[in-house]
């Protein structure tokens, strides 16, 4: 069963003479004698409370009275104590602006908080993305460099012995294959050669490219896809749950 | 009429804090209804300026030299929230209220009279001030949003045309209120030296949970007004000085070091400068790409970008840009002979020197298209920088420049790093800690005191 009385809270709802009255208590768990020990003392510190409350409320009025007693017997309201309106008017207004400071300053953590969680949440997709690019262009190449490869052994003649560039995956970032030759290279093949090695080596380029470019665009579709359904996902949300309340 | 008097009754009234501005503030209003419309909705911070204005004038009541310029510079800041010479008497009758209220026993009628006299000298002062003011100036100068720029999700470069010109010092700032945000005003520097065409540059940047800034960066357009007041600050030029400049600038404590370096430049033979241009990552450099033209263009002037936040290095994703609004033309990655190093290319979103005319097409300078964090701006600055040239005027085309360096650390270290600033006049401005850090680090290398101009910002 649940507890008889809601939880205190100073300034709380008031207990009252029927509640006293209900007050009702589940019994005490398996092996145990008696009532719930956990409601029958949350109930007393809530009469406990309830009696501070009554006789701080006691004192309030009996200063009251006392300077009632002590107040000119006559006079009517309005002449008596005319700053006494003021000061109550004073009071009254200064916990108005008191909650309305209160509120302003809620609103204002509350955006503070939903705009660092934004900031937060833009950081981590731009990770995540940029985490993903590397992912994407390394595959990328990978394929790519090994289509070359292809290519060049296709094109007739033996692989060129290693990859003529090297590779550089620690930088994470493609180069093209090698390109362009240095001069120095260029003069000491001969005509013949030169032609089948330039071949072979446009061939091996032409291939590294179109794989490289069709990997690239695959993945950039697929994210850009991925990136549409998250903001259909968001907006989604946001109609099913308008302005829930925090 | 007796200063200590008047301290100590003080001292004693402001025990109880806040309550009392909220007491002075609910008796002024409930007498005066009409003079609640001139403040804000959310009072606590109206109080704590209440009672911080009060301490300083209670604690230099018998000291003149100090109290004169601080009461008139306070009266002429009131005319922009049209603060008039009849609501003096209404101020005084709650503040006498007040002090009253809170002395209890203690409250006579010679501190009274005390206090009575005391609040005629300094309105008189405050009005004294403010109406010679008023013979030379408008109380605010209303003025048009020309152009906003977004420079990134929360940055903004605003330029504003008052209706009519606004005198100011390069490194002056003015405070600004939104019609979207009435009674709230805030302290915005200008980044440009005045121009012909009266027209104002302001670097904003969102702070979360702001009540103006967020409608600064994000919702305003050209064609809105605004309002602002006389432009105020003390981080201007020593025009008398010819010593070299060091500036240091966090974040977009760059826009009043902006105007200064526009108005050194105006010189015959302008010192030799460098500045300094922080901030936590590689994007919120918002500005590096005009700062880089205009190292460009003044052989004077080095431009040094640091970022804090970010490793050093060129990890992949610190070496390619944003495929998106890639900078045309623009600091292209990988010139052979680039003088810029590996980390300080990067920026630009170039690999380094690997980089080879071979690269694939679909990935112009090797960019993926997902975007490293650092590099999202990189893409929108350079954007930014294309606008540029149309509504900011900016002089000619980009003109392809070394891209400044990036050095990683906090602009304390990377100035500190970069040796001795003696014999240097220096201008720092930026967040608090940026700027204090900075101004420790200096000192502590043996710079005069009395060479660091500073200026600094909160920063939530």
């Amino acid at each position: 069963m649940n507890p008889a009385h809601p939880p205190l809270a100073p300034g709380g709802p008031r207990l009252t003479p029927g509640e006293v009255q209900a007050a009702a208590f589940a019994r005490a768990a398996l092996g145990r004698r008696g009532l719930d020990e956990d409601q029958v003392r949350e109930f007393l510190q809530r009469v406990e409370h309830e009696l501070v409350q009554l006789l701080n409320e006691r004192a309030a009025l009996a200063q009251e009275v006392d300077r009632l007693r002590a107040a000119p017997p006559d006079g009517g309201p309005d002449d008596a104590r005319p700053d006494d309106a003021h000061f109550q008017a004073v009071r009254i207004l200064s916990q108005a602006q008191q909650t309305a400071d209160l509120y302003v300053a809620d609103a204002e953590r509350y955006t503070r908080e939903m705009a660092q969680e934004a900031r937060q949440h833009r950081d981590a997709i731009l990770t995540d993305a940029q985490t993903r690019a590397g992912r994407m262009m390394e595959e990328a190449h990978h394929r790519a460099a090994a289509m070359a490869d292809q290519a060049a052994r296709s094109a007739g003649s033996p692989p060129a012995a290693p990859p003529a560039r090297p590779d550089t995956p620690s930088a994470g970032h493609p180069d093209g294959p090698a390109y362009p030759e240095s001069p120095m290279e260029m003069t000491r093949v001969d005509g013949a050669s030169l032609d089948a090695d330039e071949r072979r080596r446009m061939e091996r380029e032409i291939a590294y490219l179109r794989t490289y470019s069709d990997v690239y665009r695959t993945h950039l579709r697929a994210y850009l896809e991925a990136l549409l359904r998250n903001v259909d996902e968001w907006e989604k949300s946001e109609k099913e749950n308008p302005e829930k309340p925090r | 009429m007796d200063a200590q008097r008047l301290k100590e009754n003080f001292a004693q009234v402001a025990q109880h804090g806040d309550a009392v501005a909220l007491f002075f503030y609910s008796d002024l209003f409930l007498r005066n209804p009409h003079l609640r419309d001139m403040f804000p909705i959310g009072m606590s911070g109206q109080r704590d300026k209440l009672l911080r204005a009060l301490g300083q004038i209670v604690s230099n009541v018998d000291d003149l030299g100090e109290l004169v310029p601080f009461l008139q510079g306070l009266g002429r800041d009131h005319r922009k929230f049209g603060i008039i010479a009849e609501h003096y008497p209404h101020v005084g009758a709650s503040l006498v209220a007040t002090l009253r209220h809170y002395s209890g026993a203690s409250w006579t009628p010679e501190l009274e009279a005390d206090w009575v006299a005391a609040y005629d000298v300094v309105s008189h002062v405050m009005l004294e001030a403010a109406d010679q003011d008023g013979m030379a100036a408008p109380a605010w100068w209303s003025g048009e949003v020309v152009a906003v720029e977004r420079r990134r999700f929360d940055i903004a470069v605003l330029r504003v045309r008052p209706d009519q010109p606004l005198p100011y010092a390069p490194g002056q700032s003015v405070a600004v209120e939104l019609p979207q945000r009435l009674r709230h005003w805030r302290y915005l520097s200008m980044a440009n030296a005045p121009r012909p065409d009266n027209t104002l540059d302001f670097h904003v940047r969102l702070v979360d949970g702001g009540a103006v800034s967020p409608v600064l960066v994000r919702s305003v357009q050209a064609g809105d007004r605004l309002r602002m007041g006389a432009a105020v600050g003390t981080l201007v030029l020593d025009e008398s000085s010819h010593r070299d400049v060091l500036m240091v600038a966090g974040s977009t404590g760059l826009a009043p070091l902006k105007a200064i370096l526009e108005q050194l430049a105006q010189r015959q033979t302008p010192p030799r400068t460098t500045l300094f241009f922080g901030a936590r990552t590689r994007d919120a450099l918002y500005d590096l790409p005009h700062l880089a033209e205009l190292a460009g263009g003044h052989p004077w002037l080095t431009v040094v970008a640091a970022v804090s936040d970010e490793p050093g290095g060129g990890g992949f994703g610190m070496s390619f840009g944003s495929p998106f609004g890639a900078p045309e033309g623009y600091g292209p990655p990988g010139v052979p002979g680039s003088p810029v190093s590996f980390g300080a290319s990067s920026w630009f979103g170039g690999p380094p020197s690997g980089a080879s005319p071979g690269r694939p097409p679909g990935s112009a300078s090797g960019r993926p298209p997902g975007q490293a964090p650092g590099q999202a701006a990189s893409g929108d600055a350079a954007s930014g920088h294309a606008a540029f040239g149309d509504t900011f005027g900016s002089a000619a085309a980009p003109v392809p420049s070394a891209p400044p360096r990036i050095e990683h650390g906090t602009l304390a270290e990377v100035v500190g790093r970069y040796g001795s600033w003696h014999g240097h006049d220096i201008y720092v401005c930026g967040p608090d800690a940026m700027v204090e850090s900075t101004a420790d680090r200096l000192l502590r290398d043996g710079v005069p005191r009395d060479r660091i101009r500073l200026e600094s910002f909160a920063q939530r």
